[in-house]
C-alpha cells in the first residue's frame, strides 16, 4: 500500500492502540496512524501498522511485517503495548489514487474491537461512518450498532482471527516473554518486598 | 482452611466484578467466603453487591481511619469488604497495606476472593495477584482479552502465584468457544472452569445492584458460574501459614 506523506500531527508512546483510533476519531482525521509495537520482533522484522481514516473513521489497514492487509492485518497488529504511534494528516482526496484498496479495507468499528478491544469506542466509530460504510460492514458483522458489554454479533472471519492468533505460537510466546520480563522489573521497581 | 483467589482478566469489560460474585456466591454454597474490592482504583463492586451507600469501604481501611471488621458487611451468604470510589480516598489509601488486610481476613474465612483491577500498569493493581494463591483469569473470546489474560498469567507465574483455571465469559453461541477454549488451555496452567453465555440477565443484575446468582440463579450464567465454583478445588492452605505469608509477601527472584 503506496501512501502519500502527510504532515505528522502526533508522534508518542502509548500503552494501547486504543489512542490513535480515539485520536483520530476526535480529529475527524483524514490521514493515517503508524503503529510499532515496541516488541517489533512480535510482527517478525519490519514490524509496523498502519491504519488509514478517512473523517476519523479507519478505513484500510496493512501490516508490513507480514504483508497483510484488511482484517488479518489487525490480527496481525493485535498485541500488548506498549506502540509507538505516529498520526499524520492528509489532504481529503489523498485516497483517490489507491485503485487497489479493497483488499486493505476493513469495516469502520473492526479497528476498535480487534486492537482496542473497546466495543464502545467501536459504537462510536460506527456512528461517524458514512451509511453506505456502516452497510457494506454488514454480513461482516460489523454494522451492528454494540454496547460497552460487547454482546454485539462477530463476523466468522473475527472468530477465525482469534483461532489463528491461538495458534500463532511464536506471537504468543513473545507476548508472554514480554510480559514476564515486565514482572520481573516491576517487582524490582515496586519492591514487593 | 485458607485460600485466597485474585480474579483478574489484565482487560476491562470482561465481567471479572460479576464473576467475583458469582464465583463468591456459589462457593460460599460449601465454604465460608470473603469478598474483597481490591480494585482500589476503580472500585465497582459495592455498586455490583447493593453497598454503593456502605459508609466503611476498603479505603477507610487502607488509610487507617477504620478497621478491618468495620469495612466487612454480611451480605448475600459472604462477606463483602467493598472499597470506595472518591479520589480522595484512593488518594489517602496505601495499597501496601492490603496485604495486612487480607492476612487478618485470612484468620477467620475458608475463601478470600480478590476482585482485581483491569490492569497491570501500577503496584496496586499487581498488589492482589501477588499476594493471592491462585487466579482465575476472566476471558473474552477476543484477540485483546486473550493477549492480556495471557499476560496476567505471566504476571502471576513470576511471583509464584498459581492459576486455578479460566472463566470464559459473555460468551455467544456463534463464538466456536470449544475451539477457542481447547487452543487456550495450551497457553495457560489451569483448565476452563466454565463458559458463561452472555447474559441479559448479568447487566439486569447489576443495574439492581445485585449479583447475578442472587438476581437470577435459573439463569444459563448463573448455572455457568455454579459449574466454575465446583470445578475450583480449594486447598487447604492453613490459616495461620497463609496469614503470615501475606505479612511478608515475599516475592521469590527471578529464575
Amino acid at each position: 500500500m503506496n501512501l502519500p506523506d502527510g504532515r505528522l500531527l502526533k508522534s508518542r508512546v502509548v500503552s494501547d492502540p486504543r489512542y490513535p483510533l480515539a485520536e483520530a476519531l476526535d480529529r475527524n482525521l483524514t490521514g493515517y496512524a503508524v503503529l510499532e509495537p515496541q516488541e517489533t520482533l512480535l510482527l517478525e522484522g519490519e514490524g509496523r501498522g498502519v491504519v488509514t481514516f478517512r473523517d476519523g473513521v479507519p478505513d484500510l489497514t496493512y501490516a508490513t511485517g507480514t504483508e497483510r492487509g484488511g482484517p488479518a492485518a489487525l490480527g496481525d497488529l493485535a498485541m500488548p503495548g506498549p506502540y509507538h504511534v505516529e498520526l499524520y494528516e492528509l489532504p481529503d482526496d489523498a485516497f483517490d489514487a489507491l485503485d487497489d484498496a479493497a483488499a486493505f479495507r476493513v469495516p469502520p468499528g473492526m479497528p476498535a474491537e480487534r486492537l482496542a478491544g473497546d466495543p464502545a469506542l467501536a459504537a462510536s466509530t460506527r456512528r461517524a461512518a458514512p451509511d453506505a460504510r456502516v452497510d457494506a460492514g454488514t454480513g461482516s458483522g460489523d454494522a451492528s450498532d454494540g454496547d460497552s458489554d460487547g454482546a454485539e454479533s462477530r463476523a466468522p472471519e473475527d472468530r477465525s482471527a482469534v483461532e489463528a492468533f491461538l495458534d500463532d505460537e511464536e506471537k504468543i510466546e513473545a507476548i508472554r516473554e514480554q510480559a514476564r520480563r515486565e514482572a520481573e522489573a516491576r517487582a524490582e521497581e515496586w519492591g514487593f518486598d | 482452611m485458607v485460600e485466597a483467589f485474585a480474579v483478574a482478566s489484565g482487560k476491562g469489560g470482561t465481567g471479572k466484578t460479576t464473576s467475583t460474585l458469582a464465583l463468591g456466591m456459589a462457593l460460599a454454597e460449601s465454604h465460608d467466603v470473603t469478598v474483597v474490592d481490591a480494585d482500589t482504583g476503580m472500585a465497582n463492586l459495592l455498586f455490583h453487591a447493593g453497598l454503593s451507600e456502605a459508609e466503611t469501604t476498603l479505603h477507610d481501611v487502607l488509610s487507617g481511619d477504620a478497621t478491618v471488621e468495620e469495612s466487612c458487611y454480611e451480605r448475600f451468604g459472604m462477606t463483602v469488604v467493598p472499597c470506595g470510589t472518591s479520589l480522595d480516598g484512593f488518594r489517602d489509601a496505601d495499597p501496601a497495606r492490603l496485604r495486612e488486610v487480607v492476612a487478618e481476613l485470612a484468620a477467620d474465612t475458608d475463601v478470600i476472593l480478590l476482585d482485581s483491577a483491569a490492569a497491570l500498569s501500577s503496584r496496586s493493581a499487581i498488589l492482589p495477584v501477588v499476594l493471592a494463591d491462585r487466579v482465575v483469569v476472566v476471558l473474552q473470546p477476543t484477540i485483546p482479552s486473550l493477549s492480556d489474560g495471557i499476560k496476567v498469567q505471566e504476571y502471576a507465574s513470576s511471583y509464584g502465584t498459581g492459576v486455578a483455571g479460566l472463566v470464559f465469559n459473555k460468551v455467544r453461541d456463534d463464538d466456536a468457544i470449544g475451539r477457542i477454549a481447547e487452543k487456550s488451555e495450551r497457553y495457560f496452567d489451569g483448565p476452563t472452569l466454565a463458559t458463561v453465555p452472555a447474559s441479559e440477565a448479568a447487566r439486569e443484575a447489576r443495574r439492581a445492584g445485585r449479583p447475578l446468582l442472587a438476581h437470577a440463579p435459573d439463569s444459563d450464567a448463573a448455572a455457568a458460574f455454579e459449574d466454575a465454583a465446583a470445578a475450583i478445588d480449594v486447598r487447604d492452605g492453613g490459616s495461620e501459614a497463609v496469614a503470615d505469608r501475606f505479612r511478608s509477601a515475599v516475592i521469590p527472584d527471578p529464575p
